[in-house]
């Protein structure tokens, strides 16, 4: 057998290995400490393999002091410093093991939580429901989603899936579609009449105030409110959303969904204010007077960056993107004018350059100083834009906005070229001489960058500001300088992704919690929580393989030109369902490569071909080639840590399975005489040739387990020597 | 300084310098991620910038910490 071997780092699994070393010696003598320390054995590999539940550390700390009163023994005094040590020093991580039933480290085994999840900012757990989806589960996926994340339909349409870039499936060929997946879950439990919110803890008698109904703002209230505190939500804006409401078109994102998921808030019992400015309609004081006890802001990023050119801001014509998108948002619907450009490279310049084109712009280029390889803005996006018309120009960097008559009428432009600098590797754009042009226009739209409006919070005097003028916390628990004041989103990150801040929003409610309870916060990043442990569905090893990730259909180009309808179409239900069966259940099979080693150089029968392992580097990976060379041994089987990889009989076949992907199925090899199971042909000739031949059981004239072989064998020998 | 996009794979080579680096960031030194999400607005040097890193999470760090691994 051959165990991979590495250096624990995890406390808790090094206690466990300290124990199981001190059990295998011989040191301890007396029964009674024995017996004890076989109890923490027993509790330290519930935690470490998720099973424990919240009596466990209580217990531990319990059978510790008891084991206390044998220390006038070394031995014994030894074990109760280190694990006491242990204990205290990382009692964080102990309680993570339990609650979350995932190990950070990745040392204990059972729960190393899958990348995809460990990727997901709001840590929700992806396998699961993933796996949920494909077997039609679909109301206990969603359940199980909004466990983590409360707005599953936002995200399942804007989120920038930092999960799929770190899906494994990828390395193989394309990742899982987790993002649409989410949507489809949240759009059939909504039709379904199925998206309901758990219930909810009894008040508390206690008030926080959340200044900012974008993500961050209402996922901490979604979570406080489930936790039994009385929230009030105060928002600027005439509607919750934040920037998902007035940053994001429509065409990407409905209203409809973001009304339908924040209303769930509202069911919760959630308060808002809406068109109530903080610094101007409302203060701390106030609100202090109101019973409010702590406070987040979450005020987002809403400002603009300005070009610094002249001509800036002296004309009619002359926008900001953010504020732009924000009045679309609220329901202008005049074409901006007729020849627009967009100065910028990201999405929220392709957002913009794609609602003008919506609303009857005849022309619309978007002008950006680097080349197309160097544009922030999703490429998926990018390529949409140009379908719907927009016209690219790079390498143009503006240096005039011209007017006459109080308007825009050009924009003046020098082209560049990408030259690096010394001591960087980065390219940049260097306007070139005399290279000046225009471009008629009668709108010009920035879409330079976001900042934080930080005016509304002047009266918060003792608040931090960083130097890119964000409000200065503590990541893991989104505390500031004051004490009971707690910030989350755009407003900590600067402009960042919708999933950042629903993960910022969690951490500040759990920290909230906390705050009230008077019970000391974390000092690690949360570690994600394995909410549910689903069986994996069978799939033979071709149509895992041969499965290939659907293309989202679109709505049709001329649709797209003139109306703000919903771009993306969704997955059908089997569509859905069958993308779903693609997922390699990396909760469960941790990609070791025990198994592939044992294969290759125990056995010396190579037959598992899984190259995706590695996430610096894969080499190829095909399930189909199993079948060309295992020999059903179950070696692989007996030496995983995780189980994934498993041997079965069924009726008069036996299985190689890896989380359900069916590997390898060959005839069982019964003998003839007494109808004992002997393994497969193939690992029956494996083992004639190990012994040079000396027994064949498996042969011409039939099939004999060692028993009857034996007998046979005596039988002949016992009838030649009467014979004789 | 190196020029991020999204998909690059990256190392957690050193600590930053900058005010944004926390303690618990020094145990990502030697990691490998992904970025995730770059600044998509303007693609400044300054930015702090989002990576997944391999078995430790998504988080948004400053870039001087920051190199391409070659594939």
């Amino acid at each position: 057998m051959v165990l991979k071997m590495k250096q624990s780092t995890c406390p808790v699994s090094e206690s466990l290995q300290f124990i199981e070393r001190t059990l295998a010696g011989n040191n301890l003598q007396t029964s009674r400490p024995r017996r004890i320390i076989e109890d923490i054995h027993l509790l330290l590999r519930d935690v470490a393999s998720g099973r424990a539940g919240e009596e466990h550390l209580p217990s531990f700390d319990s059978l510790l002091d008891e084991l206390r009163d044998f220390s006038e023994t070394p031995a014994i005094a030894n074990i109760v410093q280190t694990l006491s040590h242990s204990l205290s020093s990382s009692r964080e991580i102990y309680i993570s093991h339990v609650d979350t039933h995932n190990c950070a480290t990745g040392d204990c085994e059972k729960l190393v939580p899958a990348p995809c999840q460990m990727a997901c900012p709001a840590g929700i757990d992806i396998p699961s429901y993933v796996n949920l989806i494909a077997m039609g589960r679909d109301e206990e996926a969603i359940e199980l989603i909004r466990r983590d994340n409360p707005f599953p339909w936002i995200c399942g349409l804007i989120c920038t899936r930092p999960c799929e870039m770190m899906c494994v499936r990828g390395r193989l060929d394309t990742p899982i579609s987790i993002k649409f997946l989410k949507a489809f879950s949240a759009e059939k439990a909504f039709s379904d009449r199925k998206y309901r919110n758990p219930k909810k803890a009894p008040s508390s008698g206690r008030k926080v105030a959340v200044i900012g109904a974008g993500p961050a703002g209402l996922t901490a209230a979604y979570y406080l409110a489930l936790k039994g505190y009385g929230v009030k939500v105060i928002e600027s804006l005439p509607m919750a959303g934040g920037m998902t409401m007035v940053g994001i078109p429509r065409y990407r994102l409905p209203r409809e969904v973001i009304d339908l998921e924040v209303a769930m808030l509202e069911e919760l019992g959630v308060e808002f204010n809406f068109s109530t400015r903080f610094g101007k309609d409302m203060n701390m004081e106030i609100l202090k007077s109101e019973g409010f006890q702590a406070f987040l802001f979450a005020i987002g990023a809403h400002g603009s960056y300005n070009l610094n050119i002249p001509g800036e801001n002296n004309f009619l014509g002359d926008i900001s993107a953010v504020e732009f998108l924000r009045k679309v948002a609220m329901g202008e619907r005049k074409p901006p004018g007729k020849n627009v450009i967009v100065i910028g490279g990201g999405n929220v310049a392709i957002d913009a350059a794609r609602t003008a084109i919506r609303l009857g712009a005849e022309k619309v280029t978007l002008a950006y100083r680097r080349t197309r390889n160097e544009m922030p803005a999703d490429h998926e996006e990018v390529d949409q834009a140009e379908e719907e018309g927009v016209h690219l120009s790079f390498l143009t960097v503006p240096t005039e906005i011209i007017g006459e008559e109080g308007k825009v009428v050009a924009l003046k432009c020098l082209r560049a070229k990408m030259v690096s600098r010394h001591g960087s590797d980065r390219l940049s754009p260097v306007p070139t001489e005399n290279s000046d042009f225009l471009i008629q226009a009668d709108t010009v739209i920035t879409a330079i960058g976001q900042q934080i409006e930080s005016d509304c919070l002047n009266s918060v005097e003792t608040l931090q500001w960083s130097r890119r003028n964000t409000i200065k916390t503590k990541m893991i628990t989104m505390e500031t300088s004051v004490p009971g004041i707690f910030a989350a989103g755009d407003a900590v990150t600067g402009p960042a992704t919708v999933v950042e801040a629903i993960g910022g929003g969690k951490r500040a409610a759990s920290a909230i919690d906390r705050y009230f309870a008077g019970i000391p916060q974390p000092t690690l990043p949360p570690v994600p929580k394995r909410r549910a442990r689903t069986e994996w569905l069978e799939l033979p090893a071709s149509s895992k393989m041969t499965l290939k990730r659907p293309e989202m259909p679109l709505l049709n180009l001329e649709r797209r030109r003139i109306t703000f309808q919903q771009v993306e179409l969704g997955y059908s239900e089997n569509t859905a369902r069958e993308e779903a069966r693609r997922c390699l259940r990396c909760d469960i099979c941790l990609r070791c490569g025990t198994c592939v080693r044992v294969c290759r150089d125990q056995m010396g029968i190579d037959a598992l071909q899984l190259g995706y392992f590695d996430f610096d580097r894969q080499d190829p990976t095909d399930f189909r080639a199993t079948g060309e060379r295992c020999i059903l041994c179950g070696a692989c089987a007996a030496n995983c840590p995780s189980n994934a990889i498993q041997i079965v009989d069924r009726g008069n076949e036996r299985m190689l399975s890896l989380c359900g992907t069916i590997l390898n199925r060959q005839p069982i090899v019964s003998c003839d005489i007494c109808g004992t199971i002997m393994g497969t042909a193939r690992y029956l000739d494996y083992v004639n040739e190990k012994t040079n031949g000396i027994s064949r059981a498996n042969s011409d004239t039939g099939a004999k387990c060692n028993d009857c072989t034996r007998k046979e064998t005596a039988h002949s020998m016992a009838d030649n020597i009467a014979l004789r | 300084m190196t020029q991020f996009r999204k998909g690059q794979h990256v190392e957690v080579y050193r600590s930053s310098k900058d005010e944004n680096w926390e303690p618990y960031m020094m145990a990502y030194i030697g990691s490998h991620g992904i970025v995730t999400d770059p600044d998509t607005v303007i693609n400044h040097t300054d930015s702090l910038i989002e990576v997944s890193l391999d078995g430790h999470g998504t988080h948004r760090l400053p870039q001087d910490c920051l190199r391409i691994i070659e594939n």
